[in-house]
């Protein structure tokens, strides 16, 4: 009896967000299928991988890290490098000095370093605030007026003060929002929701679902991500049909494998490889149930991350 | 020591005695003074503010009390310390009212209209309306030198002629009396007996003309909320109908507080006379007076109350029933007595007590499912009991599901910053002008009464129309700015409905976004609980014909809110049908017929209990329903449907 090929097909698509202007615009999701399921169709955008940096420039970063930005006298200069590393479709600048708890550093101060970042590099940019609340209402909303007509994607909007961001981001300047929910697909679809009664466009929402290192929680995570996908394809639930990106690199630089040194952990192995390991094991997961976009921080990781991509989109 | 002196508006005054550093709450409940304390006094829910008149208090600041009331003297008494002599006014807030008893008004037709219905259903179900108390005259030889039987076989060779069983049993009570009622009515008497079909037992004697008046308690003992009646057991007439505070919640808004408070030393005592001497026999005293009838008169008693009320009310070790595997005393017993209780009425009454299901599933459900009669028809129908526990039973004459849900006390106005019971004060409905946002309401009570507080079908429709009104967003916070809306010091948002002046309390009557959350919590706890129970039945809200809707949240809930809100299926509104407090009107039934008990005895058994906690996908229904109306839209179609138009 011959095989005949059964093709799982979804009435729905992702929506198509496009980050960035220009020749380097990359758009994420599109995809009509799981996520590598080349055999049930073609993959519509490959996953995209963002480079992370810090307004801190190199100060919190591990030496591994480091040593790749070597001469880096500012964080423009950062940003430049890290856009130049094989593999990398978009920079994310993560403003976390703005944090009141840390150098609480002035929001026109950071507005400044995202103009510097977002001059210097033609990839795409992402900005990440500082995770307060407070701050991140009043700095994203600068960023994003700042940055008006380079269709940067701010990170992020969460329930707490998504009604500044996303009007900002997603209504004034015209920017694309992330959308952030803590692992959880109906609290990740209520956000949505939120925003889109906003009279934000569906169409520039890319959502954060939830992130954790491999190993820490990240059951939940993944199963999220994967029923998240399945209802928006299976259920065509246009609340949920936005592309997702998950930040790796901030959960997996922190945990005890990947920081550890080798005199505490003497049979782990070397710490760069550690890290390099616990960041694309997480990314790769992350990708295979459904995230389009991963955010990761070494040359390393990204290389085989986006060869991964490759091979299997 | 110090001197402490609790003021109550009405002007009267308490006086009680504490060491330097106790508690003020502590103190007033060992004094018996009622300050409202729902979250058993963990400075959460800031419902214990008393205002200091004079001396000095040790009191921490909470974010329940503004900088200005602070000045004026408020405090919550849970994080006050005596460190003086001092004065302090308990606040005649909606709170405090939920406490105070309020007898019925027995000539308005509305009161007794369950009841009736009640009767009119069983008739109609084929249960006889009839108990085994009766009354038997009997006519006795007058004793002489040739005839020297003793009183009690004289009376019980009378009864057995008349009734022909041998067995006849006289307490105590009634040899007492004996001598002198034989003799006085000359040895022909009227006597109040229990007839089974081994023996008669006799309650009471009476003379051959005078009017006997044999009463029945029936006592619904709710987790806020306790409501009695008294009834005349020959004829079924309500003579008396009272309803009043759990005098419990001042140990804890709800079951699992209470029964933590009862495993405190002396802690089970504590809680049973709070229901026993403090709520019930003050409604009897209460409900006597009102019908001239002598507690001793009340022959029988049903009780219907969740588990753990029932497990508190008869004394027993709560414990078991809240920590694994939630095993409760009894689900079924006939072994109460009035005497074994302390309940004052007369000492031999057997208290008849609705039975169990589950650890959250007790008598209040059983004798409620019995008067929604869905066990009587071949379609399908939920019954829907909003009480502090939600609990669901969903089924027809062939099998019944039943599940609980914690629904908090947000449908009997608890937890909720302006919240009472459905009683004279509370806004029952409300309607809000979308371009003003002005409300317009109408409160319970004589025209002119100005509101107190918020009841459950109040809450559902000022929550129903502020997201209306695009006031609120879906999860509950406000959206638009307006005279009405504001927001304190941290950002919470709230909306005045009547400011202080118009409204008969201390403060202005509003809804917080903290109250939002408290209710969408509840309404999403007990839509999840249907959903879940019909999908582990592969059953669709399609399928239900009926939905029966009891509970203390008033007579004016109006359903079309509650389905706005996603608290109940979006199915045609002429499916539901607010029968009122099923458990009240179950346990009558129950103490009226010997058929309608026994039938409850077997709906229990028959009753498949789901427990929720153990269910996979409950919380992810639960997330899911903690949104106006839902996450999932399609799911409220009439909902979508009027907001696109």
């Amino acid at each position: 009896m011959p095989f005949t090929k059964k093709l799982q097909k979804f009435n729905a698509t992702i929506r198509t967000v496009e980050l960035g202007t220009g020749e380097k615009a990359v758009k994420l999701g599109g995809g009509s299928t799981f996520p590598f399921y080349t055999f049930d169709g073609p993959t519509a955008n490959p996953a995209k991988i963002g480079i992370e940096i810090s307004d801190m420039g190199l100060e919190n970063e591990p030496d591994c890290i480091k040593a790749f930005y070597e001469g880096c006298g500012s964080v423009a200069e950062i940003a430049k490098k890290a856009a130049s590393f094989e593999g990398v479709d978009f920079v994310v600048l993560k403003l976390e000095g703005g944090d009141p708890n840390g150098a609480d550093k002035p929001v026109e101060e950071l507005v400044n370093v995202a103009k510097e970042v977002s001059e210097a590099i033609d990839l795409p940019l992402v900005v990440e605030g500082c995770k307060n609340v407070q701050k991140d209402a009043e700095l994203l909303s600068k960023v994003a007026e700042a940055l008006q007509g380079k269709n940067v994607l701010l990170l992020s909007a969460r329930e707490e003060d998504y009604k500044n961001i996303a009007a900002a981001a997603g209504l004034a300047y015209d920017q694309l929002i992330g959308a952030e929910s803590a692992v959880d697909i109906n609290l990740a679809k209520q956000l949505n929701v939120l925003i889109k009664q906003l009279g934000v466009d569906l169409g520039k929402v890319v959502m954060n679902v939830g992130s954790a290192a491999a190993g820490y929680g990240f059951d939940y995570v993944i199963s999220t991500m994967d029923r998240v996908r399945a209802a928006a394809l299976g259920q065509a639930d246009d609340s949920l049909l936005m592309p997702v990106i998950t930040p790796v690199s901030s959960e997996t630089w922190t945990v005890k494998e990947a920081s550890a040194s080798e005199e505490d952990a003497p049979g782990w192995g070397p710490v760069e490889e550690r890290g390099i390991d616990m960041e694309v094991e997480t990314a790769v997961a992350c990708l295979t149930c459904g995230s389009d976009a991963v955010i990761l921080k070494h040359p390393t990781s990204i290389a085989t991350v986006s060869k991964m991509i490759q091979a299997l989109s | 020591m110090h001197k402490i002196i609790f003021k109550f508006e009405s002007g009267e005054g308490i006086t009680a005695f504490a060491a330097s550093g106790e508690n003020l709450l502590e103190v007033a409940r060992k004094t018996n003074v009622a300050i409202d304390a729902p979250c058993s006094g963990n400075a959460a829910c800031g419902k214990c503010r008393v205002k200091l008149l004079s001396g000095q208090l040790e009191s921490q600041k909470t974010r329940h009390i503004t900088d200005e009331e602070y000045e004026e003297g408020w405090r919550l008494a849970c994080v006050s310390h005596v460190i003086s002599d001092v004065e302090v006014m308990v606040p005649d807030i909606a709170s405090a009212y939920k406490g105070r008893m309020k007898a019925a008004d027995l000539s308005s037709p509305e009161e007794l209209k369950i009841f009736t219905e009640t009767k009119d259903r069983l008739k109609v179900a084929g249960i006889a309306l009839k108990n085994s108390l009766e009354l038997i005259p009997v006519s006795m030889n007058v004793p002489s030198l040739d005839d020297t039987m003793p009183d009690v076989e004289r009376l019980e060779r009378a009864l057995t002629a008349v009734t022909g069983i041998r067995q006849v049993r006289v307490p105590y009570t009634v040899l007492k009396v004996l001598p002198d009622k034989l003799r006085e009515n000359n040895f022909s008497v009227q006597c109040v007996v229990r007839r089974s079909a081994k023996d008669v037992f006799v309650y009471d004697l009476y003379g051959m003309d005078e009017h006997v008046r044999a009463g029945g308690l029936v006592v619904d003992i709710g987790t806020t909320t306790v409501s009695a009646l008294i009834i005349d057991m020959l004829n079924g007439d309500i003579l008396a109908k009272a309803t009043t505070g759990n005098g419990q919640i001042r140990y804890g808004a709800d079951v699992i507080n209470r029964i933590i408070e009862s495993r405190k030393p002396g802690g089970q005592k504590k809680l049973q006379d709070a229901v026993i001497d403090e709520t019930i026999n003050p409604l009897i005293h209460t409900m006597c007076a009102a019908c001239g009838l002598k507690p001793a008169q009340i022959y029988r008693m049903c009780v219907a109350g969740n588990t753990t009320m029932n497990h508190l009310f008869a004394g027993f070790n709560a414990e078991p029933l809240r920590t694994e595997p939630y095993i409760p005393v009894f689900f079924k017993t006939n072994s109460l007595f009035a005497n074994d209780l302390g309940i004052n009425i007369n000492p031999d009454a057997h208290i008849v007590v609705a039975p169990n299901i589950g650890s959250y599933v007790g008598g209040d459900i059983t004798a409620g499912t019995l008067v929604s009669m869905i066990w009587n028809r071949p379609e399908f129908s939920i019954f829907i009991d909003l009480g502090t526990n939600g609990e669901i039973v969903f089924g027809n004459s062939e099998f019944m599901m039943s599940c609980a849900c914690s629904a908090g006390p947000a449908f009997e106005g608890g937890d909720i910053s302006c919240g009472m019971r459905a009683t004279d004060g509370a806004i029952e409905a409300c309607t809000i002008d979308e371009t003003t946002m002005e409300p317009s309401f109408s409160v319970i009570g004589d025209p002119g009464q100005k509101p107190i507080g918020l009841c459950g079908s109040g809450l559902i429709d000022v929550i129903s129309e502020l997201f209306r009104c695009n006031m609120i967003s879906p999860k509950g916070k406000f959206i638009r700015e307006g005279a009405r809306i504001r927001h304190d010091k941290y950002g919470m948002g709230s909306y005045v409905l009547a400011f202080k002046e118009d409204a008969d309390s201390v403060k202005d009557v509003e809804i917080t976004e903290v109250d939002i959350d408290n209710f969408i919590r509840a309404k999403g706890a007990i839509f999840s609980a249907i959903r879940t129970l019909l999908t582990s039945l592969d059953f669709d809200v399609s399928m239900v014909d009926d939905v029966y809707v009891a509970g203390g949240i008033g007579s004016g809930i109006n359903m079309k809110n509650a389905v706005g809100i996603g608290m109940l299926p979006d199915i045609p509104l002429d499916k539901f049908h607010y029968i009122g407090n099923s458990s009240l009107s179950g346990a009558y039934a129950m103490l009226l017929s010997g058929e309608a008990e026994r039938k409850v005895y077997e709906l229990a058994r028959s009753m498949t209990y789901m427990e929720l906690s153990t269910t996979p996908g409950y919380m992810d229904e639960f997330v899911a329903a903690c949104f106006i109306p839902h996450t999932d839209t399609s799911l409220f179609p009439s909902v979508h449907q009027a907001e696109t138009e």
